[in-house]
């Protein structure tokens, strides 16, 4: 039961400029395990996970992955220990099309290995000449979800897969990430909406002004108790 | 009177696809660095120099052209360490350090080769018959590797994995980071290309144009504006910039006066930079 | 003003006492430099002030120095002449004035356009003086210009020079320390902030260019008659790049920056440029290290001097600035299917909603539902597809930050948007002028002493806006939070637009914060709109909240109303269906 967490959040801070929006988080995501990181907006999931991947610099604390410190690693070499990330916003390259988003860091630059997630999502398939710009913004978050799972990473954090994602696909995504989870890759989501979260979740984390006031087993934390956390 | 027609528009031709090639190497480094480079005319004259000097050496002209790519190349890797990243790639910044670098590249090769015009001897010459006018050939071989570069260029830009990565760097940074891509060694690697080609590009020139150390600052003033009029980022752009400008350049030269030519570029390009700074054709 | 006359005093008792000390042939060289000190000066005033760089202020040099040749040709021995030096070097300025004016209205974006204008400007300006030999003389240029009447000799000259320099340092001066200059200095500082206080910043950049144009024009109206030989040069790409390089190497930030710059750089090389080949390498080299890592030029090694130079000596006495008329009533604002698009993205689509009655008004969605786009569409600052906003019941075809502003809007931004580098004071001033200047009040230092009782009052509820002299930049983030809050504050709006105000507050700021916004509610007759997502701020303030959703409107009522309604729940959080 004491296996090591494959990803640490050890005790960070940040923020942009001189405010701290994330104040002192630590959590860890284990391998094969799901953590949903929720809250209202402005509460500073999408920081917090921007600080962990390294695209802000933290004014204090560790990221580990596998055991290795990572804190402060230039973002592109998140890949090489495993980490992949997909953000929140600008969550396609708009100018490149849907395939060569798909295939821009293969060596072979084929598609061959995206069939199982073309059977899943036809609509990429159909639209894999268009420029991504294109795309509607559920469509970019689904090409966006397909990208970060096929880098093979043991580690996926995504910031909102759901957004604008119409409903039938969410649950898609969600096999999809159980299917990845059973294999031993672990998830981190920044999610808002709980259609997603309540296929997927081994454990939720609740933020509320840069700190986490929540944290629990899925199975434990009741609907209401989320809810209260949530809404108006 | 036809033959003279025709010479005079294969003149306009030459003289857009010219311009073309001095402009790649600032259409990279300003269009999708957006770094502003203005010593970018003295790249193309310290090309121009390593010709004049390998011609003097003895060597064949075609060994011109990897010598003024490395040297070129080189200096571009300085800079780039030097200035640019340091700035963090601001055009404002850019702008005022590469002038410094523009300065200090014109006195050194003051120094080092005096203020003396030279001239560098034409590599293939002779002359072709075209319409019973004898147009030099080194001119057309020129055009001919021009419209080969740019075609290239264009294909390579839009196919290749780089050409695919710079693109994915340009339009959306962070993301490209999180891919993988390792953005500063991309980066940097675009500046030196650009760079590089300035001098290639000077090699080409050389001998058609006298090589003096301010040669550079008659041709910056063409680059910068046909990216400005013809948008920066897109290779649409650098044909449009081409065209227009060199094209309004030859034909008014030739009509009117090179005065008047150089007068309506200046006020055209005033005109876009009030009303339509990014250009015809900017990237997205 | 004392420390102003002794030091002002000072460097023109230096300047005339120079050829004393130098003998009469390098007072005559000098005169020069000191010319060429009086364009430096012009460029470090736009550059370093208001962040505009010129890089073509030697055709305003050129134009001055043309037309005072001929306007000394034909006026000849009359004391008529000495009218000619004034007169070109205003003409010179409004000239400027409007050329600037026409291209800073022209594109929004800041970037560095102005400069390639300008470059471009000079060289064709270059051109026109080489090839039109009618008039300027060609490439040879006008020669045999004759001198000032009853100035024979170098010296009598360069006391004219000196005394014309002096004057001008200290009209610089002036003008830097007075409220102009401050509202310069905000310009390259936010000048987007300055906009939304309802400032004409195309018109305030226009300002510092004429200025810098006047500069010009005395120094070209000078160069006819001190060289007696007007040439093309004087507008080439060379000489501007050498103002700009003066005013960078001594220290473009300052007022005796640009002066000190051009007359070592100019001796300088004058004297070593033949003798040291490698001379004007040095000077490349020295302006990169500016440029990288030395913004305040050769002036930075002479921190200490400027330290005692800039101590204002006596803060301004405290006085009641005029009041701004009372309004009527709050504004209101209606929404008519309004839709704006970015690209491909809809932001607002179709968006329909007014203000009543209530006072503050609480907008409210999730990621995305259009909160601040609506304000900014509101306020110019995003461009709108369709649809219509009334202000007050008129409809505003194309909004436009300031005047909006000046409509009796104020603005707080998502992110804190203030001043960085002026200090606390600077920043509460700049608000405070905002609407209740007249005339040439800007040229008054007393200004910096106005204050009003609400100011007076956010001083006493938030201690550290006391300390005036701070620099806004050395503020916690919260406190910058509050300094804008109270900066839209004090222009007395009609409408408060906040938002998120106490993002990224600490739980005591957050309190002062509400405590703040209900005060200004009951002593002000405003309206009050605020984006806010946490629900605690949101009880306790509004009075109607406005649910927006994917860029539409959702739903509104009461606090409880809305936390109740299920289509809101519904959009929050998803949920199994």
């Amino acid at each position: 039961m004491s296996e090591p967490a494959l990803f640490e959040i050890d005790h960070v801070s940040g923020g942009y400029g001189s405010g701290l929006v994330v104040r002192d988080v630590s959590l860890t995501v284990g391998r094969g395990e799901a953590v949903c990181l929720l809250g209202r907006n402005g509460v500073g999931k999408s920081t917090l996970v921007r600080l962990a991947c390294g695209f802000l610099a933290a004014a204090a604390g560790t990221v580990r992955m596998a055991g290795a410190d990572i804190t402060g690693q230039p973002p592109s070499d998140n890949l090489g220990v495993g980490l992949t990330y997909c953000p929140q916003e600008r969550v396609v390259f708009d100018d490149l099309t849907v395939a060569e988003n798909l295939t821009l860091m293969r060596a072979d630059r084929r598609l061959d290995g995206f069939d199982r997630y073309f059977q899943v999502f036809p609509r990429l398939t159909e639209r894999r000449r268009q420029h991504a710009g294109t795309l509607s913004g559920g469509e970019k978050k689904l090409l966006s979800f397909v990208r970060g799972l096929a880098e093979g990473s043991a580690m996926v954090v995504i910031d909102e897969p759901s957004e604008g994602v119409q409903f039938e696909n969410v649950v898609r995504m969600a096999d999809l990430i159980a299917a990845r989870k059973a294999g031993g890759t672990a998830f981190l989501v920044v999610e808002q909406n709980l259609t997603l979260v309540e296929r997927i979740a081994d454990r939720i984390v609740i933020m509320d002004h840069g700190e986490i006031v929540y944290t629990g087993a899925a199975g434990d934390v009741a609907r209401d108790e989320i809810l209260s956390h949530l809404t108006v | 009177m036809e033959s003279l027609l025709v010479t005079q528009a294969i003149n306009v031709v030459y003289e857009v696809l010219i311009l073309a090639v001095l402009v790649l190497g600032l259409a990279v480094v300003m269009g999708l660095l957006n770094v502003l480079n203005i010593a970018h005319g003295e790249f193309v004259m310290l090309g121009a120099y390593t010709a004049y000097t390998v011609q003097k050496a003895g060597f064949p002209y075609l060994a011109a052209v990897p010598a003024a790519a490395v040297v070129c190349g080189v200096i571009g890797l300085l800079v780039e360490r030097f200035l640019i990243r340091p700035l963090r790639y601001d055009p404002f910044e850019t702008l005022l350090a590469t002038w410094g670098l523009g300065l200090l590249l014109r006195k050194l090769v003051e120094l080092v080769f005096g203020r003396g015009f030279r001239s560098v001897d034409i590599p293939i010459g002779g002359s072709v018959s075209i319409f019973g006018e004898a147009y030099p050939t080194y001119r057309l071989v020129l055009m001919a590797i021009a419209v080969v570069v740019v075609v290239a260029l264009f294909v390579w830009y839009a196919r290749a994995a780089t050409g695919a990565r710079i693109r994915a760097m340009v339009g959306n940074p962070v993301l490209a980071e999180a891919v993988g891509i390792r953005t500063r060694q991309l980066a940097r690697n675009t500046f030196v290309a650009g760079t590089a080609w300035a001098g290639i590009a000077g090699v080409m020139i050389a001998p058609l144009t006298p090589v003096e150390p301010f040669m550079g600052l008659t041709l910056i003033v063409n680059s910068f504006f046909a990216l400005v009029v013809g948008g920066m980022g897109t290779v649409t752009g650098l044909f449009a910039g081409s065209t227009i400008i060199g094209g309004l350049q030859s034909v008014l030269s030739a009509s009117v006066s090179p005065t008047t030519a150089y007068l309506a570029m200046l006020i055209l390009s005033i005109l876009f930079l009030w009303q339509r700074p990014r250009g015809l054709f900017p990237r997205p | 003003m004392g420390s102003f006359l002794v030091r002002n005093g000072l460097i023109l008792a230096l300047l005339v006492l120079v050829p004393t000390f130098v003998g009469e042939f390098w007072a005559y060289q000098l005169g020069l430099y000191f010319l060429y000190a009086l364009a430096a000066m012009g460029v470090g005033l736009t550059w370093g002030q208001a962040g505009i760089l010129p890089l073509g202020q030697g055709m305003f040099v050129a134009l001055s120095a043309y037309t005072a040749a001929y306007g000394l040709s034909g006026i000849g021995t009359s004391p008529l002449a000495f009218v000619v030096i004034p007169a070109a070097a205003l003409g010179v300025a409004l000239f400027g004035f409007l050329f600037s004016t026409v291209v800073f209205r022209g594109h929004s974006d800041r970037g560095p356009s102005f400069s390639l204008i300008t470059l471009a400007l000079t060289l064709a300006a270059f051109q026109i003086a080489t090839t039109w030999s009618s008039v300027t003389g060609g490439f040879n240029g006008l020669r045999n210009i004759p001198g000032l009447p009853g100035l024979d000799g170098f010296l009598d000259l360069y006391y004219l020079i000196a005394v014309v320099l002096g004057l001008s340092i200290a009209f610089v001066d002036y003008l830097l320390r007075a409220p102009l200059g401050a509202l310069w200095r905000a310009i390259a500082d936010n000048e987007r902030r300055l906009a939304f206080l309802g400032y004409d910043v195309a018109a305030l950049k226009a300002v510092a260019f004429a200025v810098a144009c006047w500069l010009a024009g005395l120094a070209g109206a000078l160069y006819a008659p001190q060289q007696n030989l007007v040439t093309p040069d004087l507008a080439g790409f060379a000489f501007s790049g050498d103002l700009v390089i003066f005013a960078a190497v001594g220290g473009r930030a300052t007022v005796l920056g640009p002066v000190i710059g051009a007359i070592v750089v100019g001796v300088l090389s004058a004297e070593l440029r033949d003798r040291f080949p490698w001379w004007e390498i040095v000077i490349a080299l020295f302006f990169i290290v500016v440029v990288l890592r030395l913004p305040g030029g050769l002036m930075t090694l002479f921190a200490p001097l400027e330290r005692l130079r800039l101590a204002r000596g006596q803060t301004p006495r405290a006085s009641r600035a005029p009041d701004k008329p009372r309004a009527a009533a709050p504004l209101s604002v209606g929404f008519e299917d309004v839709r704006v698009r970015m690209g491909d993205v809809t932001i607002l689509d179709g968006l329909s909603v007014k203000t009543g009655d209530e006072a503050v008004l609480c907008l409210i969605g999730p990621n995305g539902a259009g909160k601040t786009s609506a304000l900014n569409v509101m306020t110019g600052a995003l461009p709108k597809r369709g649809g219509r906003i009334l202000i007050d019941g008129v409809d505003v075809l194309r909004p436009e930050p300031a005047a909006v502003a000046r409509s009796g809007v104020g603005r707080k931004f998502q992110t804190p948007s203030v001043f960085p580098k002026l200090t606390i004071d600077e920043n509460l001033a700049i608000a405070l002028w905002s609407g209740r200047w007249r005339g040439f009040d800007l040229l008054r230092p007393s200004l910096f002493g106005w204050t009003t009782p609400l100011l007076d009052e956010m001083r006493r509820r938030f201690g550290f806006l006391g300390s005036g002299g701070k620099a806004a930049s050395d503020l916690s983030h919260g406190e910058r939070q509050i300094l804008e809050l109270t900066m839209a504050l004090i222009t007395e709006p009609r409408l408060l637009l906040l938002d998120e105000p106490c993002a990224g507050l600490s739980h005591e700021e957050t309190a002062q914060v509400i405590d703040a916004i209900q005060w200004a509610r009951q002593s002000l007759n405003l309206r009050i709109i605020i984006i806010e997502h946490d629900m605690e701020l949101v009880r306790r303030l509004a009075d109607r909240v406005v649910v927006l959703h994917q860029g539409r409107f959702l739903a509104d009522g009461s606090v409880e109303e809305v936390q109740g309604n299920p289509d809101v729940r519904a959009v929050y959080v998803g949920g199994s269906r």
